[in-house]
């Protein structure tokens, strides 16, 4: 069953220059217990999509078009008050803790135990709080930090606290947002380690956005490759990988280097995305394209399948 | 148990600069016009008395044995007799001091926590009619004139309705009241400060109004915010547990700087509102040539100012788990 579904949604936010079309008519569905992540370059729209699935856009940004049904549910039809609700107890959020996203003068166990005390309201202080501590147990951070505050931290030990953050209230969506970004490699290892283990033990739905399409090729079954507000493909890991259709992907994915693969030249991609208060007519990609066809400047790309559950918006597949 | 340190460390730099500042004024009272024996002795004395004080003094030794005495008697206590009123340098101080503190204390305090709250409820409302009509109403009083604003206040409440004294800090004939306990007597200074307070209050709160709003603007940018948000709390508790405690670190910095400053900055509302307190006694022991008095009222502003900034730094080391110098 999905838990899932995004229907033809469209975002923007107003700005000095005029309405900033952010995101433009992307669909997907994620099954329960299913993994799906979300790559493109800065600005492709992809952190938008996931402050909007929560509700989250800012005072600017707003929802013009489209559906987002969470477990059957319009969430964009609900008040302030039902999303307040959902927010974290049916979907959280595991944000880039390198910035500042647990508060500095707080202590780290209580802005946790925060969360859970305010979704469940049967529970005193005492009892939040050795929910806590096993959860600082589940990511691996010694009991005795939980009085800490985040400064006192390594940046990978905040990470884990986030990670604990957003489990606090046993959520069956999990949104990570760039998780990993920050922190170095070999910690960056371990952190996607344990949230693909923490996947499985929970039986979690995952939303994964990432810049960097091998963490997200490591992570997701699913693949939603994204280029200037659009989503340009999407498939099973597997097919995306193997047997990329859109040339952004392709692109994409010659523009990074593998370790076991075979040895070949990193291709940079020329050009830089468009301008989304005016976007170009036609496929957005065809400037940086480099096998445009001669109806790829007028012509509105649609859909075309490639195999099963793999499509991509271009004109030339 | 690091708090503990640092601020031992920070009491011992007080004391160094208190130390360098006492220094610094011995020389510019021997630095100022005149000699030093027509300074520090009163023209009116017997010229036996004269002689008693200037040995008492070591005004007859070298200046390095000067210093030693001034210094022996700093510690002892001894800062002389004010010319102007012939008592003791020490009872003056002490007896203005309380009533300089319990004024702009009071009114920093009372501005400080109306200002934080004003301040907060602008920036929540950014941008819509709330907030314009704070920050219009907070920039207006903090740039009126304070002796202009306290004269009219007094002209309005005092003089044309009759509702609050003139000036003064007592009633005579309360005080002279032997019936008269404790709570009356409190209750008639309360009644004589309601005036200078509500001046001192009208001309800093929007400072405080101000610094609190641009600093909550900032804070809820931050991304903690985001994760409060996030989280499903709500927008009172974001609000008030997730910016507002951040926010107001800035304001607390301000506070110690006015604290520190009250005490002479006060001089203008003293002396408008006849208020017993050091501000004024300052100004007049200056322009009376009162030596002795005014180098005790240097002394006393520096240690104040000495004193709330070790204060601010320490609440802010408490208030901030980041700050660890």
């Amino acid at each position: 069953m999905a838990i899932l579904e995004v229907e033809n949604v469209s975002i923007g936010y107003n700005t000095k220059k005029g309405y900033l079309k952010a995101v433009e008519r992307v669909s997907f569905t994620l099954d329960e217990g299913g993994s799906l992540g979300f790559v493109g370059e800065s600005g492709c729209g992809k952190t938008t999509i996931g402050m909007a699935l929560m509700g989250l856009l800012p005072p600017n940004g707003s929802v013009r078009e489209g559906r987002i049904l969470f477990e059957g549910k319009n969430t964009l039809r609900m008040s302030d008050e039902e999303i307040r609700k959902i927010r974290w107890r049916e979907m959280a959020m595991i944000f880039q803790a390198a910035m500042n996203a647990l508060n500095p003068v707080q202590r780290v166990g209580n802005q946790i135990a925060e969360a859970i005390l305010v979704h469940d309201l049967s529970i005193g202080k005492e009892e939040a709080m050795g929910q806590v501590e096993a959860l600082f147990e589940l990511v691996g951070i010694p009991r005795d930090r939980l009085r800490d505050y985040p400064h006192q931290y390594s940046g990978g030990m905040k990470q884990r606290a986030v990670i604990a953050m957003a489990l606090a209230c046993h959520p069956k969506l999990i949104i990570a947002d760039e998780p990993t970004t920050a922190l170095d490699v070999i910690v960056q290892d371990q952190i996607l380690g344990e949230i693909k283990d923490l996947q499985k033990e929970f039986d979690l739905s995952i939303i994964f956005i990432s810049h960097d399409i091998s963490i997200v090729a490591d992570m997701c079954n699913d693949i939603g490759v994204m280029y200037a507000g659009q989503l340009v493909e999407f498939g099973p890991r597997e097919q995306v990988f193997e047997s990329p259709a859109h040339p952004y992907t392709k692109a994409l994915l010659s523009s990074f280097p593998t370790v076991t693969g075979k040895k070949s030249d990193l291709i940079p991609i020329p050009g830089e995305t468009p301008n989304l208060v005016v976007p170009p007519t036609g496929c957005r990609f065809c400037d940086r394209c480099s096998e445009p066809g001669p109806s790829c400047k007028t012509e509105t790309p649609a859909w075309v399948e490639i195999g099963p559950g793999h499509k991509t918006l271009c004109c030339r597949c | 148990m690091e708090l503990r340190r640092y601020i031992v460390r920070r009491m011992i730099q007080v004391i160094i600069i208190f130390f360098l500042i006492l220094t610094v004024l011995f020389l510019l009272f021997r630095l100022a016009p005149g000699d030093p024996v027509s300074m520090m002795v009163d023209p009116d004395m017997t010229q036996e008395d004269a002689e008693i004080l200037i040995v008492q003094l070591g005004l007859d030794q070298p200046i390095g044995v000067q210093y030693l005495i001034y210094l022996k008697n700093f510690f002892t206590g001894h800062f002389g007799f004010s010319f102007h009123y012939g008592e003791p340098v020490v009872d003056i101080i002490w007896n203005r001091l309380p009533n300089t503190i319990l004024l702009f204390t009071t009114s920093i305090i009372l501005s400080a926590l109306v200002g934080v709250f004003l301040g907060k409820i602008a920036s929540w409302h950014k941008g819509k009619k709330t907030d314009s009509l704070m920050t219009i109403g907070a920039l207006v009083t903090h740039t009126l004139f304070l002796p202009w604003l306290a004269l009219i206040l007094i002209w309005i409440f005092a003089y044309k309705f009759g509702w609050f004294p003139i000036n003064g800090m007592i009633s005579e004939e309360v005080w002279l009241d032997p019936e008269a306990g404790f709570i009356a007597k409190a209750l008639d200074v309360m009644y004589h400060m309601v005036l200078p307070l509500f001046t001192l209050f009208l001309i800093h709160f929007g400072a405080y109004l101000l610094i609190m709003r641009s600093s909550m603007l900032e804070t809820l940018k931050e991304d903690y915010i985001l994760t409060a948000r996030a989280k499903g709390l709500t927008e009172k508790v974001i609000r008030d547990h997730h910016a507002a405690p951040n926010a107001a670190l800035p304001v607390v910095t301000s506070v110690g700087l006015s604290l520190a400053f009250s005490i002479n900055g006060g001089a203008l509302t003293e002396t408008v509102f006849t208020w017993p307190g050091i501000g004024r006694e300052l100004v007049s022991s200056v322009s009376q040539n009162d030596y002795p008095l005014a180098l005790a009222c240097f002394l006393m502003i520096a240690g104040v100012v000495l004193v709330s900034n070790l204060v601010v730094d320490v609440l802010y080391a408490y208030l901030d788990p980041r700050i660890r110098y």
